[in-house]
């Protein structure tokens, strides 16, 4: 339901809402809604460069508690009022747009550490903090969550989770839904209600895994009981330079089948080695940079690490040392900042998905091909960053240095690649994506992967949702 | 436009959420409009329609803005989001479209006249804050250096600045470069650290040294104030983000002090808006929420005393959390003189 600015229903649920959280938390000026118009999905971004004019929302509704949540959420009911969660709004896949109008429910003054329990590490925060504060807090107390994703800065405890997120030290920590104990939601309909308090356990299904990765549809999460480590006493790294993506690839799979247990591998392919490692960390080289690193009590991290050294010595065509890994671990969100970052006028998307061992390479060439088929000026590059006992994510990109000027144009040819590299991604083993989540921009994709096991998320997106307020559109499911 | 001369910032940061989570008042206010981010994204709006200038809602969004610079000190190619919103100020001022509130605040001003006495080699800036003189930092000061010639008369062109009226910041800088000259003094030392940015930068005089309090105080010959106990510290976003001054910290590591930096990290801005100080009479409540956002902090840490460089920051605070207890660092070297 979009609503007019000039209705009696405008003024009506502008009232309400103000009732619920003060007036100073219901906001409706041109910059805030400016704001919440645009994620970091690069669809919005070339209509707003182009000159026109993403949808944004009616009312941004900043609730400063569960039960404000909840209530927002009857109100929403009541009037079948669309409800887009809003964390950080870095999510790249237009999870967090306003498609519909109606409410943008932002979350940032959820924004405490509730506490630290240093005898079961284990930290409660809400849900709207971002992640780097919650993780200087958990430091300043002598810890780490070891979640270190380039969005630490600007996205959410909550934008993690709905988009099940994942950070650098995942080959050993974890992603998020590896991280959580348990959760506080609100549902759709305004129930605040709590998964069980441990993530192992045999009292039936775990409700914490129908959330995590639910990117609003399902219910906001309010606050989370995450996993934390005690600050490791040293950490390591060290690079090498094989002369192809497969010799790395192997190299980085016997990592992981001798269950070293590394806190990160990052295998770069030649176009990548090439461009970013050069332009972001300055080592110039041809091939297929690796990169490994350990982290712990310094003997064990030394007898992992030369028993890591020994099995890419084997293959390697170049040692880059400890200091060509240490390089990559202190510039590792450098990538992410203007200009070594990907940004206009280019048109860049990346591809990032996950499969096993047996299947990850033909997934790369597969949306390669893919890639160039449909868009033979496109460059793809790829990296593979998060490691686990069975396989790997791709991390792969397509950029297009000039995309056509016409917006409408442009999003087609854009919506083609993904269409087309995506499906042979899923043909080959892999998923539609890793860490990035689904949102808006590949919902379309999700009946394909999932089959008729589709039916089965829908019907839980029903029983939680009857109304069809939570972010509709978004993940696949029906929108307004 | 003054504006365009930002254009790489615009580019830059309008899709970028890199130092989003040191942007102060977002972090006080949850807006995303309050980020750099949010800035670009106007700023772009207005680039691509000229109309859009004068949209109040975006107007107000930049006038707001609380110029922290620690977003900017972050990136790692240090875009001048700073730059940016008081470029958009001018641009506002000059098109005749600044509000009410700030074209009245911006006179108060415009009129200030400046006069020198006592005797001394160094000439003393004491004018420590927009809106309130705060003795007992210059008394401290003075008392522990109290040879100095003393300016006094009002802000020397760095408010005017900050509201964008820039042509009338010059022309007070003028008279101030004049009242400086006419005293004979090489070196002015000044305890508002947005005067010494000012003095650094646009309103440089030349031949005259500007020095904060606190490298003077450095010098002197001082004991231990480690009998104050436990600081923590609240750093001016003018000396660390703006013009990468150390002193104050140095200062305290000199008189003993235990000094503890405030919060958990030392990136955020706790300085409650210095960066823009005529906020706290354009929209008071803002700072008032940037206040509770370090009262909240200081709670959590259970913080004894807070000591800052900053005199603006200790009015803010001492405005709307009269409960903390805030020291200005002059006062702090003035405990420890022998």
């Amino acid at each position: 339901m979009l609503i007019s600015r000039q209705s009696y229903s405008y003024e009506m649920l502008r009232s309400e809402l103000t009732w619920v959280v003060g007036d100073d938390n219901v906001q409706t000026d041109c910059s805030e809604k400016l704001a919440h118009s645009i994620d970091y999905y690069w669809v919005p971004e070339v209509w707003h460069d182009r000159g026109l004019k993403p949808q944004t929302p009616t009312f941004i509704v900043h609730p400063g508690s569960a039960e404000e949540v909840a209530e927002i959420l009857k109100i929403a009911n009541t009037h079948k009022i669309p409800v887009t969660p809003w964390g950080g709004g870095s999510g790249s896949q237009g999870g967090a747009l306003p498609m519909y109008g109606g409410i943008c429910l932002d979350t940032k003054r959820l924004n405490k550490v509730l506490e630290i329990d240093p005898v079961s590490l284990t930290v409660t925060a809400e849900a709207g903090i971002i992640m780097q504060h919650l993780e200087w807090e958990v430091q300043k107390a002598g810890f780490s969550t070891m979640h270190f994703p380039a969005s630490i800065a600007c996205a959410t405890l909550g934008g993690f989770i709905a988009h099940r997120g994942t950070g650098v030290l995942s080959t050993r920590y974890g992603k998020i839904e590896d991280m959580i104990m348990s959760m506080e939601v609100v549902t759709p309909t305004g129930e605040i209600i709590n998964t069980l308090p441990v993530p192992r356990h045999a009292s039936g299904p775990d409700l914490a895994q129908v959330f995590l990765g639910s990117e609003g549809t399902l219910g906001v999460v309010t606050k989370a009981t995450m996993k934390i480590h005690p600050l490791p006493a040293v950490r390591k790294f060290h690079a090498y330079l094989f002369s192809d993506l497969h010799s790395g690839m192997v190299a980085g799979e016997k990592l992981m089948a001798r269950r070293l247990a590394p806190s990160v591998i990052r295998l770069y392919d030649h176009a990548s080695t090439i461009s970013i490692i050069k332009r972001v960390l300055g080592i110039e080289r041809k091939g297929a940079y690796l990169v490994f690193g350990f982290d712990g009590e310094e003997d064990i991290v030394d007898l992992q690490m030369k028993k890591a050294v020994a099995i890419c010595e084997e293959t390697a065509v170049e040692d880059l040392g400890t200091e060509g890994g240490q390089t990559w671990w202190d510039q590792r969100y450098k990538f992410y900042y203007p200009p070594y970052t990907f940004q206009m006028p280019q048109a860049f998307g990346t591809l990032d998905t996950v499969a096993t061992f047996a299947n990850i390479e033909n997934v790369y060439w597969s949306m390669k091909d893919a890639v160039k088929e449909h868009c033979p000026e496109a460059n793809y590059i790829g990296h593979f960053s998060h490691w686990y006992d069975w396989g790997c994510m791709l991390y792969a990109r397509f950029i297009i240095e000039k995309p056509p000027q016409d917006a409408a144009v442009a999003v087609a040819l854009y919506n083609r690649i993904w269409d087309a590299a995506i499906r042979a991604a899923i043909k080959n083993g892999g998923v539609i994506n890793e860490h990035h989540g689904v949102g808006l921009k590949l919902g379309r994709i999700m009946r394909d992967l999932y089959g008729p096991a589709f039916n089965v998320l829908e019907g839980i997106k029903k029983t939680l949702d009857p109304n069809n307020i939570m972010n509709p559109g978004k993940m696949g499911f029906q929108g307004v | 436009m003054n504006m365009e001369k930002y254009l790489d910032v615009i580019n830059a940061c309008r899709f970028c959420f890199m130092c989003r989570h040191l942007a102060t008042l977002a972090a006080a206010t949850g807006k995303e409009a309050d980020t750099p981010r949010g800035h670009a994204l106007i700023a772009d709006r207005i680039r691509m329609d000229k109309a859009e200038l004068s949209n109040p809602d975006y107007i107000r969004s930049i006038y707001q803005a609380e110029l922290s610079g620690a977003c900017r000190k972050h990136c790692v190619s240090s875009y001048n989001e700073v730059g940016l919103m008081l470029a958009l100020r001018q641009d506002i001022v000059e098109a005749g479209l600044a509000p009410a509130a700030v074209s009245e605040l911006a006179k108060e001003f415009m009129d200030v006249q400046f006069k020198v006495s006592g005797d001394g080699d160094m000439l003393y800036y004491p004018h420590p804050c927009i809106e309130t003189h705060q003795p007992e930092i210059a008394k401290a000061f003075l008392s522990v250096v109290p040879n100095v010639k003393v300016i006094e008369g009002g802000d020397c062109g760095k408010v005017l600045q900050i509201l964008g009226f820039v042509k009338e910041s010059q022309a007070v800088a003028v008279r101030f470069q004049a009242a400086v000259k006419a005293s004979g003094c090489k070196t002015i030392v000044v305890s508002n650290p947005a005067a010494y940015d000012f003095l650094k930068t646009d309103g440089a005089i030349d031949g005259i040294t500007v020095l904060h309090s606190s490298e003077v105080l450095l010098k002197a010959q001082l004991g231990s104030a480690a009998k104050l106990g436990k600081l923590t510290f609240i750093n001016s976003d003018f000396l660390r983000n703006y013009q990468d001054c150390h002193a104050p910290k140095e200062l305290l590591a000199k008189l003993g002090c235990e000094v503890e930096g405030f919060g958990a990290n030392c990136e955020d801005s706790y300085a409650c808006g210095e960066g823009s100080m005529p906020g706290i009479r354009l929209f008071p409540e803002l700072t008032r929420k940037m206040v509770a956002h370090v009262v909240g902090i200081a709670k959590r840490f259970q913080v004894e005393a807070i000591v800052t460089p900053s005199p603006f920051t200790k009015h803010a605070l001492m405005t709307y959390a009269p409960e903390l207890k805030v020291l200005a660092i002059e006062e702090v070297a003035a405990a420890a003189k022998l």
